[in-house]
């Protein structure tokens, strides 16, 4: 399962929901400017609160950095 | 196979100067780690020629839309070069151990956020020190927050900024604002307090910041700013680390270019854009640099 930590105007959330689309992976996005229980969880599972963040099974990635997206799927 | 020309860097440079030299028909490749820029991450430009107002995701999209309908390029993107070599040709390393060689290069590889360089400031980065206003403003709903530095930039993230948190401070080093007249008349907010003669020394907090430090340099008065976000807009660097052994590099880590025609000290590389030791570094200027240099880079395989 995939969750993408996000704000509605987060220019790497959209290249990261972009990616996901193209690489025909399934996620969710939770929005943590507007959901605080997604907002306590990041920063719980993370560490810090910058956006975007992306949980893939529970191996957390700070940002949109698509090598280690790339590793842990074995896109 | 040898392509006539390289460009490194995917902002608005080094897109441009790949839709311009694949209508002259060079053989280009383009090798970036994503495209967009510095650009990319603005909320709102304004001064984006032919468009009023345009995010940067959308100037992106239409600037790339552009050059991947360009039939003599290709795109290399989530690729960063690692080195240079000249040999006959030049010799271009990726990160990827891949390999390529060109006639030509262009460097347009851009500028990051300039850090300030004081205790606190790597320590609680994405804990309440930010960098990027456009991703992170919605975290500051109903909280104080301090922009450092009053140029353009940091404007651009009051601006953003205003919409969420209670209280905006924009802490800037010199007399007065930077940033340009029009750019300071579009914010108009009894929320924000700009603090001028402003030295910032020290971000504190605990988990996550609980405010700065700075010395008032009128009085030499130290003053304390409480805030649970605190925005750096000091400005950008040059992304030139891997060059200054490759091409002549000023002071500030910047390409010296010539400006008539954007070569570097090196025969057969030019340079463009935000790298560049060029007085102004926008959109637009870059924009024009970069097809100056295609142009001239066109002009001097002609010829050779």
């Amino acid at each position: 399962m995939i969750k993408l930590y996000s704000t509605p105007t987060c220019p790497y959330c959209e290249m990261a929901k972009n990616y996901f689309k193209e690489k025909n992976v399934e996620f969710e996005v939770y929005d943590i400017s507007a959901d605080e229980k997604a907002q306590k969880e990041m920063v719980e599972v993370s560490k810090q609160i910058t956006v975007p963040v992306i949980d893939i099974n529970g191996k957390i990635i700070i940002g949109f950095n698509r090598a280690e997206i790339d590793k842990i799927l074995n896109l | 196979m040898v392509y006539d020309l390289i460009i490194i860097g995917g902002g608005p440079a080094g897109m441009s100067a790949g839709i311009y030299a694949s209508r002259k028909k060079l053989k280009t490749l383009l090798i970036t780690d994503s495209l967009g820029g510095q650009s990319f991450i603005a909320s709102d430009i304004q001064n984006f020629i032919g468009f009023k107002s345009i995010s940067g995701i959308e100037l992106t999209k239409k600037i790339e839309e552009h050059l991947r309908a360009q039939k003599e390029i290709e795109i290399k993107d989530q690729t960063r070069v690692s080195k240079i070599k000249k040999d006959n040709n030049f010799i271009i390393e990726t990160e990827n151990n891949e390999s390529f060689e060109a006639k030509t290069v262009l460097l347009a590889l851009g500028s990051h956020y300039r850090k300030l360089n004081i205790p606190g400031e790597k320590e609680f980065e994405g804990k309440g020190v930010f960098y990027c206003s456009t991703c992170d403003a919605p975290l500051m709903k109903e909280k104080s927050v301090i922009i450092i530095g009053g140029g353009n930039t940091g404007f651009a993230s009051a601006r953003d900024l205003l919409s969420y948190a209670s209280k905006v401070y924009i802490l800037e080093y010199s007399e007065s604002p930077k940033a340009d007249p029009i750019e300071q008349e579009r914010i108009i907010s009894n929320k924000l307090e700009i603090i001028t003669m402003a030295k910032v020394q020290e971000i504190f907090g605990e988990t996550f910041v609980k405010g700065l430090k700075y010395q008032n340099r009128d009085t030499n008065e130290i003053k304390e700013l409480k805030a649970e976000g605190i925005f750096i807009s000091i400005g950008y660097e040059p992304n030139s680390e891997f060059l200054k052994d490759f091409v002549k590099l000023n002071n500030a880590k910047q390409v010296i270019v010539n400006c008539k025609t954007q070569e570097t000290s090196l025969k057969g590389v030019w340079a463009a854009g935000d790298i560049t030791d060029t007085l102004y570094h926008q959109n637009n200027t870059a924009i024009g640099d970069a097809i100056k240099a295609v142009l001239n880079i066109y002009d001097y395989l002609k010829k050779s």
